[in-house]
């Protein structure tokens, strides 16, 4: 998903401690994602309560969102809105990729296979409107702000970046940098561990920060350059031109300065018209956003929470509680201002 | 070019001034002397740090920057004593500080600049204005600790208080206009702050020495004191705390 541009890049490793008082503002659903990809049981089926929901996304937001508040991390959740035109083809793409997953985890569970089963049932995710209306009620009742996007979350997070109401997007995607964030976090967890995919190995993940400024300096283009280069790999929008990767769409776009200049030279195929690249263009440049948002974090309703996750999703009281408390200190960190 | 021979106490005060509040520094170097700007990284409190090259026993500059880890450079003054004279020469084929300290050398490899941030200075609006010896005021933020993890600072036309409340104990400390250096405040102000970051700013300070405060109403508070022997000038910024609703 999103641009596959970060062998090039510039990063920071950092600590969840350096993001201390900073407003995040976190891809929803590049997170719930990741929620619903990993937090699953051996043979790959996620969590549920007792009427067969899935309730993986309630657990990893509140886990998440818990350690942030807890670290006095400021995160704001930004949900999709209404995908572009030119997103169809990606979109139908991972839906038969999903089906096609979906076949496997079953064939892998008949035959035994677990590991596979698990990796298989992973790409299965799918972010239905239950879910995202599940995570904002439960955001709602922990007191955490979120933003419904007009159009993409990730154009929305970039937009409240550039303006200052937030220090970073949070995303596990490079999108955001297109848009023209000034600043990228990635593996946004305190956890430092992260499972490998399909393998029974751990690596060790550090938060890192990608600046836009440094690295545009570092590959020595203009941000107009790097939408140019982007579109000749492929993004969520295109194809991208058949053989270039994003070594070779870099040394071109510095070459010859532009996508135009690049698809005039060296033809290719799956290249976008020029109509399509002015429509694309603007997607980066000239996203849809709300200005209508508000950044106030509030005391959790700690009874309600626990009402509705112990009572509608079989989670357990005590067990919920001690993350709950964490919650409880959004009132002392919302006292602290800070000086820009 | 950067080659400088300085007190080990002179050395020791800056960095007691800089590293509870940022691990990594900028230091700004020309023929005048050292500055460094930086922010913390919850962005609540700010250093201005200003050395005249006349803090230093030899100093000789071009325009450089480097970047400092300062955990490590503090490590490294733990190696010496009072009364040594270090030297400090800037390798730059290298990107190394060699620090000696008698006949110990020791080489330092430093951070790259072109990540860390120029923080602008805020314009503030701080109508109220105190001068007092530090030890005052640390013997209020040290009881202050016992008690609560913020406090109030307030100033009128004729006294200067810290108060801090907790669940169920308090503490007062109020200095009459005669009691400090100076005082100069047109009205009742009052802002609220965080202990930790207070205190971290307050620590460095020689008791002797005097501190000047510059305060508003919910607005950030401003210190001023110099070190190195007066050859040496710093600036805090705070931001306040917001009372609660």
């Amino acid at each position: 998903m999103g641009i596959n541009i970060g062998g090039l890049l510039k990063t920071e490793k950092i600590t969840f401690n350096d993001l201390k008082d900073r407003v995040i503002a976190i891809d929803a659903y590049n997170v719930i994602h990741q929620f619903l990809a990993i937090i699953r049981q051996r043979d790959g089926t996620p969590l549920k309560d007792s009427e067969g929901r899935i309730t993986s996304h309630i657990s990893g937001l509140l886990h998440r969102t818990g350690n942030m508040i807890e670290t006095r991390i400021r995160p704001i959740y930004i949900f999709d809105g209404k995908p572009h035109n030119l997103k169809n083809r990606t979109l139908q793409i991972r839906k038969e990729r999903k089906i096609k997953a979906e076949k496997e985890w079953k064939d892998a569970i008949r035959k035994g296979d677990m590991e596979k089963a698990k990796s298989k049932a992973q790409q299965t995710s799918r972010i239905t409107d239950e879910i995202a209306n599940q995570s904002k009620e439960l955001l709602n009742l922990l007191g955490i702000p979120f933003v419904q996007a007009p159009s993409e979350g990730e154009a929305q997070a970039s937009y409240m970046v550039k303006k200052g109401d937030a220090y970073a997007v949070g995303s596990q995607d490079f999108d955001c940098l297109l848009i023209g964030s000034p600043i990228l976090i990635r593996n946004l967890t305190s956890s430092n561990r992260r499972k490998l995919p399909g393998k029974k190995a751990y690596m060790k993940v550090n938060p890192e920060l990608i600046r836009l400024d440094i690295n545009l300096k570092q590959l020595g283009i203009s941000h107009k350059q790097l939408v140019d280069m982007a579109i000749l790999i492929g993004t969520d929008f295109n194809p991208g031109v058949k053989g270039l990767g994003p070594k070779k769409s870099l040394d071109l776009i510095k070459k010859v300065g532009n996508i135009e200049n690049a698809i005039a030279t060296i033809g290719g195929e799956n290249a976008p018209t020029f109509e399509e690249i002015k429509e694309i263009r603007k997607i980066f440049h000239n996203p849809d956003v709300t200005k209508d948002y508000s950044l106030k974090w509030i005391k959790p309703d700690k009874d309600k929470v626990i009402e509705i996750l112990c009572e509608e999703y079989n989670f357990t009281k005590s067990r919920i509680e001690p993350i709950l408390e964490k919650f409880e200190k959004i009132e002392n960190m919302m006292k602290q201002k800070t000086l820009f | 070019m950067f080659k400088a021979k300085v007190k080990s106490e002179v050395l020791k005060g800056i960095i007691d001034v800089t590293s509870p509040l940022v691990n990594e520094v900028k230091l700004n170097i020309n023929s005048k002397g050292i500055s460094l700007r930086a922010v913390d990284p919850a962005h609540v409190a700010m250093i201005d740090l200003n050395i005249n090259n006349k803090a230093f026993e030899e100093y000789k500059a071009d325009d450089i920057e480097l970047g400092i880890d300062m955990d490590k450079l503090s490590g490294i003054m733990r190696l010496s004593t009072a009364g040594d004279v270090i030297s400090l020469d800037y390798d730059e084929t290298a990107n190394r500080l060699i620090v000696t300290i008698g006949n110990l050398v020791r080489k330092m490899s430093l951070i790259d600049t072109a990540g860390m941030p120029d923080p602008k200075m805020p314009n503030l609006n701080l109508p109220a204005k105190a001068i007092i010896k530090a030890s005052e005021i640390n013997r209020g933020v040290k009881a202050s600790e016992a008690v609560s993890d913020h406090l109030a600072i307030k100033v009128n036309k004729d006294n200067f208080e810290l108060f801090a409340e907790g669940d169920t104990d308090t503490v007062n400390l109020k200095l009459p206009k005669d009691l400090l250096v100076e005082l100069k405040s047109d009205n009742n102000y009052k802002s609220l702050f965080s202990i930790d970051y207070f205190s971290n700013m307050i620590k460095p300070v020689k008791g002797e020495d005097n501190v000047t405060i510059h305060l508003g109403n919910d607005n950030p508070i401003k210190l001023e004191f110099d070190i190195a022997d007066k050859k040496g000038h710093v600036k805090y910024l705070l931001a306040p705390r917001i009372e609660s609703e």
